[in-house]
């Protein structure tokens, strides 16, 4: 047990867990302004990519992050567009989206990098790693806070400045009201669409950062399809933590350090099938436990009204 | 006459998306610098150049179509079934299984085998059907994350206690299934196997049972306005696991067919690398749930996959030039373009001219 609850778990759990977050971030606006986002894992995916292939032009890594967030807006945006505008079912647009991310990435590996499977290069720069002054040398919070990427500290930071944003300052009261009641929101004068597409927008840079913090953060490389569902365990993290940033930071953590339990159990004599089932086995069993009833009707009534 | 119209925009819909998804192939084609139109005549040569490829499609459709058709039936009851992998996963397992391991004639096993295929795959639908009837799980999420606990394990099974271990080469696999317990191909030395059969027969059953049944009827109208069907005494949470049962069912008979067709025996990954599962939820969504279309769809989904690879053997575009026109053809059905260009039109011409669709 020692052995598996070191210090470098719960250092790969911060690590594991904020692509995650940024993601149910993202998530968590969108179910707040009353849209189901099932098209995060796409974004991500682009996100993800978009971020390696900056890297590649550019060879500069905040370039590179920077190149992921515009690609991903411009996905966002189309989302966007298709499901306010167009007025189509957002979770089929959600759905096709994960559908186009996954075609696109595939194809533009072929066509630009010429490689198939994964793209892998020794002279990409990652992202750096920040070592924060004097809690680096307290002994094992040091080792367990301090050393990662930018993006695993610039999340823990949005998680508050969305809990303030939303439910302290005017403009956020004004995007809660625009999901809890649209026709009362509209009667006020609140502009309920470009609320809603500031949403997706704002979705979109948070899915491109959980992108480039999987590709640049933790490996420097793009493997096909390498988000694996994490959008949807994003999604999970979303409902679980009732879409507030602080409840989403909370189901976050669970989740990230079930991914940080599953790749560490792989050293030990556990079957690889069994451990890479643990984050997916734990989301369901939270599922279970934790319930969020008015976010789930937001969720079946979209639901319903599909078709 | 107005019958006449609304089959031509119904048509026309699907029609518009796959000029529109293969422009934007066209693109992706000129951008990799290949030249369109053999691009594309490769790509048709591909999936109908010949008997052989065309029989070549039609096997891949095999799977896509039952899915489809599955998925659809869940749609259609206002469920997203988005489980369709793990349903034909352990679908495939179970009927390997059976088919290696019970004892008797070669036409039992392969019934049998069938039968098993089809339970484990709606079995473990209607799970998730039952947990959010019970629980309020969200179903949309419940699949998606048992696919994965469906493909882990099957891979689990076939790498330890059931691995083939007389051959020399070291993959995932069971043993293979005794020759007599094989689905018969329809013509020899093609690919293309009585699964397919069951597949056509099973879209022509889906349709006449959601058009002329009371079951058909319950299933539409609790999907086209659930509040409705409640009133009408449709209880959602039975109704839930029942179309679940069924769609996992028809997600399980894939996987089974694929086993007792093609592969003739359980082979990790043979299922979920050509994602046979998400090409069926596909041309469900392209051909809006229809069964019927659902089928059409399927085809055609599978001809671009199967012209795709012809492209990859005699031209330097890669074959994810497929994966492209599909997924631009999905997005752009989803947006349903053609009608609100329709409802614009109708707004500038009056709106006296009757009630729209």
């Amino acid at each position: 047990m020692d052995q598996l609850f070191d210090v470098s778990l719960f250092a790969s759990t911060l690590r594991m867990v904020t692509p995650i977050l940024l993601a149910a971030l993202g998530g968590a606006l969108c179910s707040r302004v009353g849209l189901f986002n099932v098209g995060l894992e796409g974004l991500i995916l682009i996100g993800a990519f978009a971020a390696i292939v900056g890297n590649h032009l550019t060879g500069n890594v905040w370039l590179a992050v920077l190149f992921a967030i515009v690609c991903v807006s411009v996905f966002s945006a189309l989302m966007a567009y298709m499901s306010i505008h167009l007025k189509a079912n957002i979770i089929v647009v959600g759905i096709s989206l994960n559908f186009l991310a996954a075609g696109l990435t595939t194809f533009s590996l072929r066509a630009i990098f010429n490689v198939k499977g994964a793209f892998y290069d020794k002279d990409m720069v990652g992202l750096p790693k920040w070592d924060i002054p004097l809690i680096k040398d307290i002994p094992w919070l040091g080792d367990v806070i301090s050393g990662h990427s930018p993006l695993v500290y610039l999340s823990i930071v949005l998680v508050f400045v969305l809990q303030y944003y939303l439910f302290k300052t005017v403009s956020g009261f004004r995007l809660l009201a625009a999901g809890e009641n649209p026709t009362a929101a509209k009667s006020l004068g609140i502009k309920v669409t470009r609320i809603q597409y500031g949403a997706i927008l704002m979705c979109g840079v948070l899915c491109a950062l959980a992108g480039a913090q999987l590709s640049l953060g933790q490996v420097t490389m793009f493997t096909e399809g390498m988000t694996a569902g994490r959008g949807f365990i994003a999604l999970v993290a979303t409902m679980l933590g009732q879409s507030s940033p602080l409840g989403v930071l909370g189901s976050s953590m669970l989740f990230g350090l079930m991914d940080a339990l599953s790749t560490r159990l792989q050293g030990f004599s556990v079957p690889v099938h069994f451990t890479m089932m643990l984050p997916y086995l734990v989301t369901i069993v939270a599922m279970f436990f934790f319930k969020d009833k008015s976010y789930m009707q937001e969720a079946r009534k979209a639901n319903e009204s599909s078709r | 006459m107005d019958n006449l119209k609304n089959t031509a925009r119904a048509l026309l819909q699907p029609l518009l998306a796959i000029i529109v998804g293969l422009i934007a192939g066209a693109i992706a084609i000129a951008v990799v610098g290949g030249s369109i139109f053999e691009t594309y005549g490769e790509m048709w040569k591909g999936a109908f150049g010949s008997f052989y490829f065309f029989t070549n499609t039609l096997s891949r459709a095999t799977p896509i179509i039952l899915i489809g058709l599955g998925v659809a039936l869940a749609f259609r009851a206002g469920f997203f079934n988005m489980g369709s992998e793990g349903q034909m996963v352990l679908g495939a397992l179970s009927a390997a299984v059976t088919a290696i391991y019970l004892p008797g004639p070669g036409w039992l096993k392969l019934i049998a085998a069938l039968v098993a295929g089809i339970v484990a795959g709606g079995l473990w639908s209607a799970l998730a059907g039952w947990l959010d009837a019970k629980f309020r799980m969200n179903l949309l999420i419940t699949t998606l994350l048992l696919n994965y606990v469906a493909v882990l394990f099957a891979g689990y099974i076939v790498s330890y206690p059931l691995k083939d271990k007389s051959g020399s080469a070291a993959m995932a696999q069971t043993v293979m299934i005794d020759k007599a317990a094989w689905l018969p191909k329809l013509f020899p030395g093609m690919s293309l196997h009585a699964g397919f059969i069951l597949a056509a027969a099973g879209a022509i059953l889906l349709a006449l049972f959601m058009r002329h049944t009371v079951g058909g009827y319950e299933v539409r109208m609790l999907g086209g306005n659930p509040l409705f069907a409640g009133y009408g005494g449709v209880k959602r949470g039975q109704m839930m696991i029942y179309s679940m049962l069924a769609s996992g069912g028809f997600a399980g008979l894939a996987g089974a067919g694929e086993v007792l067709g093609t592969q003739y025996r359980y082979l990790d990954n043979a299922l979920t690398a050509p994602s046979y599962a998400w090409s069926g939820i596909m041309a469900t969504l392209l051909a809006g749930s229809n069964p019927l279309g659902t089928a059409l769809a399927a085809i055609l989904l599978a001809a671009l996959q199967t012209g795709g690879m012809g492209v990859e053997r005699n031209t330097n575009v890669p074959l994810e030039v497929s994966s492209i026109i599909q997924a631009v053809l999905i997005l752009f059905i989803s947006a349903r373009f053609t009608y609100s260009y329709f409802k614009k039109k109708k707004k500038k011409a009056g709106a006296s001219n009757g009630p729209a669709v």
